[in-house]
């Protein structure tokens, strides 16, 4: 039965209600899961992953392997542990990996199976045959493994804080709370960090210490909060746990804002704490381990630190009648407390032989007349879905015990997690059986029992000596303990089995149901380096990664191995330290901010007359503009391409990326930068340009104006122009320093508009009726400023759709209101806007390609017939010389080539293949040989049919020839006919007249 | 993320920054007198050593300045960070830096937490 | 001019202001061309920061200025300043007032306020007044000009609406913990 300690100072009186699997219970604000529930002597919480086991609570916090429990409030939160989850008024719980029921759960038969479970069962087992891994096993493991069920319908309002501060300390038990007192009004920065809702680590957690000061422990928190809080220099962070220790000191940690709160929706219930430190100061204690025994695992096995946790913090004794069964002299506070509380212990089995055992202890037991065994152990325990019997070995002896609760110590492990994390190396120490740290790859302190300190005497002196090189007070703290100061342990790491049975288990790992036969059995086939036999047999890989059991494991396999546990070595720790929820990583970049939007200066006008946008980059850009409700994209985009070749349509290009030169060498830094040559080229004329990677390929493309041999303007693509930018000033940094040029981006200083279609000059003339826009005034690929109003404009003639084009450069402030009177001097001339899929269809029929979509960067200009842009006469520019190397020059490249469907009701589809054959076969047994693929796929309005561009191997030979195009899940393929890129205008008339 | 010290900047986040890999690789004056296997190397081949390596980063969300570091790239240490025209400091300047966290093998992934 | 934010201790402000970026290599020259056409003395040390009620004009990088018009300008005015710079052959002065926007951020909490969208370190001995960084706040590129009692943000107009949503999102949500 479960017992209270009224004299809890950190649960409420306050009475809540919570419901679990269905049930209501009573319990208090403050509880966790699991307090409430040992509150309501509920033993049985869970199933295990494997084999569906009963598993109960076995400890009182992160180190939980156990108790993960669904949190059916608000959001469905699986795999939650118990220990650490505070509940609140009306929380729904329920127990996971169990059906129909917790008490009767299909999936034991696993147990019954155990013996294929073994180490290696998912390599050795889901082998063959054919098929079976994709229809069978796969969907059945993802039916069976894991645990809880995913969140549903939840949108995280998780934040994300960055702090850049001189020191952090890390868990603010008893070192941590002394250590920021010594920083209390200093000139440092200081943040500590405690992962529980109070502060006081073992002070509040345990009876051990009896008084710092002449104060209780509990005075002596409250009254270090109190300095603390009025320190500005610090700043203390509760319900926060560190998860990550980085290079460079950095640390990341997660705070809980709604710990034991009902969660406001409107509200961010998470903080990702991301913190830069000058100096890292680790006191986050120490973790207790267990001890492998037969059916260690069944609900009632509790670690003895955890049972003392329960008492103290959460105000439940756990069991009257427990039996204690220990290997070090940590559990003379717990066996104290028990008493001191008018409960008993059943019995106290320690495993050091009489005389190891410190006398003030025996004392104890003999006083309290407690059944005692010294130099023995727990052989096993049996019981249906709890402890019944206990049976002890003492020498040759059993003896069976009844109760139904055993409070396990193996002695305690510095967490050393972060601290290995951080690089930091640590050291067997044979005095208390575990790791500790060593040397500190950074600038990382350990104070404590994460340093391997056990000792509270000492503990100011260690403090005051490891923090000397800091500008701090010196602090002495007069520590009195209700116990020994020392601590003594003997290792065990596993006891002995009576019988061999394939019914009890001897687990290592309790999350991920690893028995210690496991672990035998991975060596015996090999699999003897430890990082090899932790993936082999799944150990410590739960999300308790092992905290209770991972030094266990490498004692075993180091007795097996007749090896030094130092030598086994540990595995590598890697962030996180304790899960962290996916929703707290991604922060505030979801749904409406996953990416940065940018919007263009006419973006109001554009919603208001119906754009669908598209995504380029982070821009939004018009895609095409719907002139009636249901009208279909499909419709859309063959209504605004039929009506622009037939009087005019204007784009808002203002995504294009500009890029400003200016310099006394900026003539030949063009020519070194792109394939063009511009050195012959007229001032205030453009020119088409590509841009090539040094291997050849090409990158970029756009329209460069020359205002004089020192000053260019260049476009790029919308996507494109950070990178172009980029490289650009690479290149002048690192490559020609001695080149004298200036860069600035200017894609932002302008609002940008292409106005094409035969009736451009018309239209023009009236927006601009002091401009000569005539063919002869104002020819094809030239340039000119204007004054306009209160600003400059510059006009480009030039054209991405093959007919009469301008584009229209002016200050985003003036944009609107000019974009606003072209359509009005327009609306005469039927003048619309297109979008970005209108521009796609219209620059195929011309035959002009796309970055990025004719090209995927294994593409050269002489793969497109782009030759004539090639400036063979430049001694070098950026990939000039990789356009001779003999794999760029063959002459089986894939090529630009135009394709037309024979029947002309055909419909081809970008993406698909060019094959030979009309026919695939409906088994495809060989290889069928490919040609090519099609990279830009339309209907035209304007031919009536479908075309294509197509990237297809020597298919610069292959004109006039038939060949076919695939299509999506179908066998019979469209015959095609090899043509001419260019079907409109090929004369290039429209746009020179 | 690391620190990184640009030298124009000082000590900014490394998301700041972009690492534009192996540095003193210097475009070839004339490549076209350059055999196809020699401009095949420059552009192609690049050192990838497990240790003190010379590379080369830009401050692409800061003042857009190229400049070269000697990174350990076993334990991410910055060991020097220096502008583009300066000198290229001499290895024998890192012995004493030359170690990884624990004292691994020069070559291999692993990484042991033990002091020996 | 328009309230973005206004919090305990937070208060940000958009404001409408003018700005060229001028690149050169700081010679003497560079600076006295600057200052016969500014009528300001552009900062000698990288990431300094000159201002009054006028104008900011803060060095960038070694190469890179930025001035920031304060006061009221008509824009032809800018744009007469911008040709008559480009009229010396190494220097180029680009305008690029309607391309940027303008955030002034005041109050005793802003640093905390930023530190929920920029890593950047805003402690007074990292950033001092008068200096200015180039940086990433909300995932996008800025400028943060630090002027003792407040700080002048700037990223790209076509970020507009983003940034002050998250900056308004950002608010909301601190409000509420």
């Amino acid at each position: 039965m479960t017992a209270i300690n009224n004299e809890c100072p950190y649960i409420s009186k306050n009475k809540i209600t919570f419901s679990f699997d269905g049930k209501t219970f009573p319990a208090f604000e403050g509880d966790t899961v699991a307090s409430a529930l040992l509150r309501n002597n509920i033993r049985l919480v869970g199933r295990s992953f494997k084999y569906h086991r009963p598993r109960g609570i076995y400890t009182c916090g992160i180190e939980e392997p156990n108790a993960l429990v669904q949190i059916l409030s608000e959001h469905n939160e699986p795999n939650t542990r118990a220990t650490v989850k505070r509940i609140y008024d009306g929380i729904k719980i329920s127990s996971q990996n169990r059906w129909p029921s917790l008490k009767f759960d299909l999936g034991a038969i696993n147990n019954i199976l155990s013996p294929i479970f073994s180490a290696g069962f998912y390599y050795k087992t889901f082998m063959g045959p054919k098929g079976f891994w994709k229809n069978i096993y796969e969907p059945l493991i993802r039916k069976s493994a894991g645990l809880g069920k995913p969140p549903k319908n939840f949108r995280s309002k998780s934040i994300h804080q960055y702090h850049n501060t001189d020191i952090v300390i890390i868990g603010g038990g008893l070192s941590g709370l002394i250590a920021a007192r010594k920083f209390i009004n200093t000139k440092y920065k200081v943040l500590l960090i405690e992962q529980d809702s109070f502060l006081g680590g073992i002070l509040k957690n345990t009876n051990k210490v009896e008084s710092i000061n002449d104060n209780s422990p509990s005075e002596w928190i409250k009254e270090t909060e109190d300095l603390l809080s009025n320190s500005t220099n610090i700043t203390v962070l509760k319900n926060t746990l560190v998860t990550t220790y980085n290079f460079t000191n950095h640390l990341v940690a997660l705070e809980d804002k709604f710990s034991g709160k009902k969660i406001d929706l409107n509200k961010s219930e998470l903080t990702l704490h991301k913190i830069r430190t000058s100096q890292t100061i680790l006191s986050n204690g120490h973790i207790e381990r267990f001890i492998s025994f037969r059916n260690n695992d069944l609900p009632g096995v509790m670690l003895a630190s955890s049972f003392e946790k329960y008492i103290h913090r959460y105000g439940v004794v756990p069991e009257e009648k427990p039996v204690i069964f220990t290997n070090n002299s940590s559990t003379f506070s717990l066996l104290k407390s028990i008493i001191s509380l008018g409960c008993k212990p059943q019995a106290y089995i320690d495993s050091r032989r009489k005389d190891e055992i410190e006398s003030e202890i025996k004392k104890f037991l003999k006083t309290n007349n407690i059944l005692s065994y010294f130099d023995a152990e727990v052989e096993g325990c049996d019981g249906n879905k709890k402890i019944e019997k206990i049976t002890v070995r003492q020498g040759k002896n059993y003896y069976k015990i009844n109760s139904s609760m055993l409070c396990v110590s193996g002695g305690f492990n510095p967490d050393i997690h972060l601290f290995t994390q951080s690089k930091g190396l640590v050291k067997w120490d044979k005095q208390i059986a575990s790791f500790k740290p060593d040397t500190s790859f950074q600038k990382t302190v350990t104070l404590g029992s994460v340093s391997g300190n056990y000792n509270f005497k000492k503990l100011c002196d260690e403090i005051d000596e490891k923090l000397s090189f800091l500008k701090t007070k010196k602090l002495n703290f007069e520590i009195k303990l209700n116990v020994s100061n020392k601590f003594s342990v003997k290792e065990l790491w596993e006891t002995k089995k009576k019988n061999n049975s394939n019914w009890s288990k001897t687990f290592i790992d309790l999350h991920n149901d690893v028995t210690t036969k496991d672990l035998k059995q991975a060596i015996t086939e090999g699999f003897d380096r430890i990082e090899h036999l932790k993936r082999y047999t799944t150990n410590s890989m739960g999300t308790d990664q092992g905290k209770i059991s991972s030094i266990n494991s490498l004692a075993i396999v180091s007795k097996l191995l007749k090896k030094e546990i130092s030598e086994v070595g540990t595995t590598t720790y890697r962030p996180p330290y304790a899960p962290l929820s996916f929703a707290a990583i991604a922060g505030r970049s979801t749904y409406e901010f996953y990416d940065p939007e940018r919007k263009t200066s006419i973006h109001s006008w554009h919603l208001k007359n119906n754009a669908v946008f598209e995504d380029v980059g982070q821009w939004k850009r018009p895609w095409y503009f719907k002139a009636y409700n249901n009208e279909t994209m499909h419709q859309a985009v063959q209504r605004e391409s039929k009506i622009l070749r037939e009087s005019a349509g204007i784009l808002d290009g203002s995504t294009l990326g500009k890029i400003e030169i200016k310099g006394r060498d900026a003539l030949e830094f063009m020519n070194l930068m792109y394939t063009n040559a511009f050195t012959k080229m007229k001032p205030m004329t453009s020119r088409y340009a590509l841009m090539l990677g040094e291997d050849g390929m090409i990158k970029d493309d756009g329209i460069i104006c020359k205002i004089n041999d020192q000053h260019f303007i260049a476009t790029t693509t919308s996507s494109g122009a950070p990178k172009v930018l980029a490289d650009m000033e690479e290149y002048l940094q690192t490559e020609w320093p001695h080149l004298k040029v200036y860069l600035n981006s200017i894609t932002e200083q302008f609002s940008t508009f292409n106005i094409s279609g035969p009736k451009t000059r018309d239209i023009m003339t009236r927006v601009f009726p002091n401009i000569d826009f005539s063919n002869e005034a104002f020819p094809f690929m030239t340039f000119k400023n204007f004054d306009y109003q209160n600003t400059k404009i510059r006009i480009m003639r030039a054209s991405f759709t093959g007919e009469l084009g301008y584009e229209i450069y002016i200050s985003p402030k003036y944009g609107l209101e000019l974009w606003k009177k072209i359509f009005s001097c327009g609306k005469a001339f039927n003048l619309i806007p297109y979008g970005t899929e209108t521009m796609h269809l219209l620059r195929a029929e011309k035959g002009y390609i796309v970055i990025g979509q004719e090209t995927d960067g294994t593409v050269t200009p002489i793969d497109l017939n782009y030759n004539w842009m090639i400036g063979k006469n430049k001694r070098d520019f950026i990939g000039k010389r990789s356009l001779s190397r003999p794999d760029t020059a063959r002459d089986d490249r894939k090529q630009l080539v135009g394709l037309s469907p024979i029947n002309k009701s055909d419909t081809i589809e970008e993406g698909q293949h060019i094959v030979e054959i009309n026919k695939l076969p409906n088994k495809i047994k060989n290889p069928i040989k490919y040609l090519g693929h099609v990279s830009s796929s339309y209907h035209s309005p304007n031919l009536n049919q479908s075309i294509g561009l197509a990237m297809i191997k020597g298919g610069n030979n292959l004109l006039g020839q038939k060949f076919f195009v695939t299509v999506s899940g179908k066998t019979q393929n469209i015959p095609v006919e090899i043509v001419n890129p260019v079907f409109i205008d090929p004369e290039n008339k429209r746009l020179t007249s | 993320m690391i620190l990184i010290k640009c030298p124009y900047c000082g000590e900014r986040d490394q998301s700041e920054f972009a690492n534009g890999g192996e540095a003193h690789v210097v475009r070839p004056q004339n490549p076209e007198n350059l055999s196809d296997k020699d401009w095949g190397e420059y552009v192609f081949f690049r050192n990838n050593p497990k240790g003190i390596f010379y590379e080369r980063w830009v401050h692409s969300h800061g003042c857009k300045k190229w400049f070269n570091v000697v990174r350990n790239t076993s334990t991410d240490q910055i060991l020097k960070v220096y502008k583009v025209n300066e000198k290229r400091p001499d290895l024998t300047e890192f012995e004493n830096t030359l170690r990884s966290p624990s004292g691994e093998p020069s070559v291999g992934s692993g990484n042991f937490a033990v002091k020996k | 001019m328009s309230k973005i934010v206004s919090l305990p201790g937070v208060e940000i402000t958009q404001r409408d202001f003018h700005q060229i970026i001028i690149r050169g290599n700081g010679s003497e020259t560079f600076n006295n061309i600057i200052k016969e056409k500014t009528s300001v003395k552009p900062p000698l040390r990288n990431l300094e920061v000159k201002y009054d009620e006028n104008f900011v004009f803060g060095k960038n990088s070694p190469d890179q200025w930025s001035l920031i018009f304060i006061d009221k300008k008509e824009h032809n005015q800018i744009n007469n300043l911008v040709t008559s710079i480009n009229v010396n052959e190494d220097l180029l002065a680009t305008d690029c007032s309607y391309g940027q926007v303008y955030f002034e951020i005041e109050g005793s909490n802003k640093d905390e306020f930023l530190n929920q969208l920029t890593h950047f370190d805003l402690r007074e001995n990292r950033f001092p007044k008068s200096t200015m960084a180039q940086t990433i706040v909300a995932r996008i590129d800025c400028s943060i000009y630090n002027l003792g009692s407040k700080l002048i943000l700037t990223c790209n107009k076509s970020y507009e609406d983003y940034f002050q949503k998250r900056l308004k999102d950002t608010a909301l949500l601190s409000n509420a913990s």
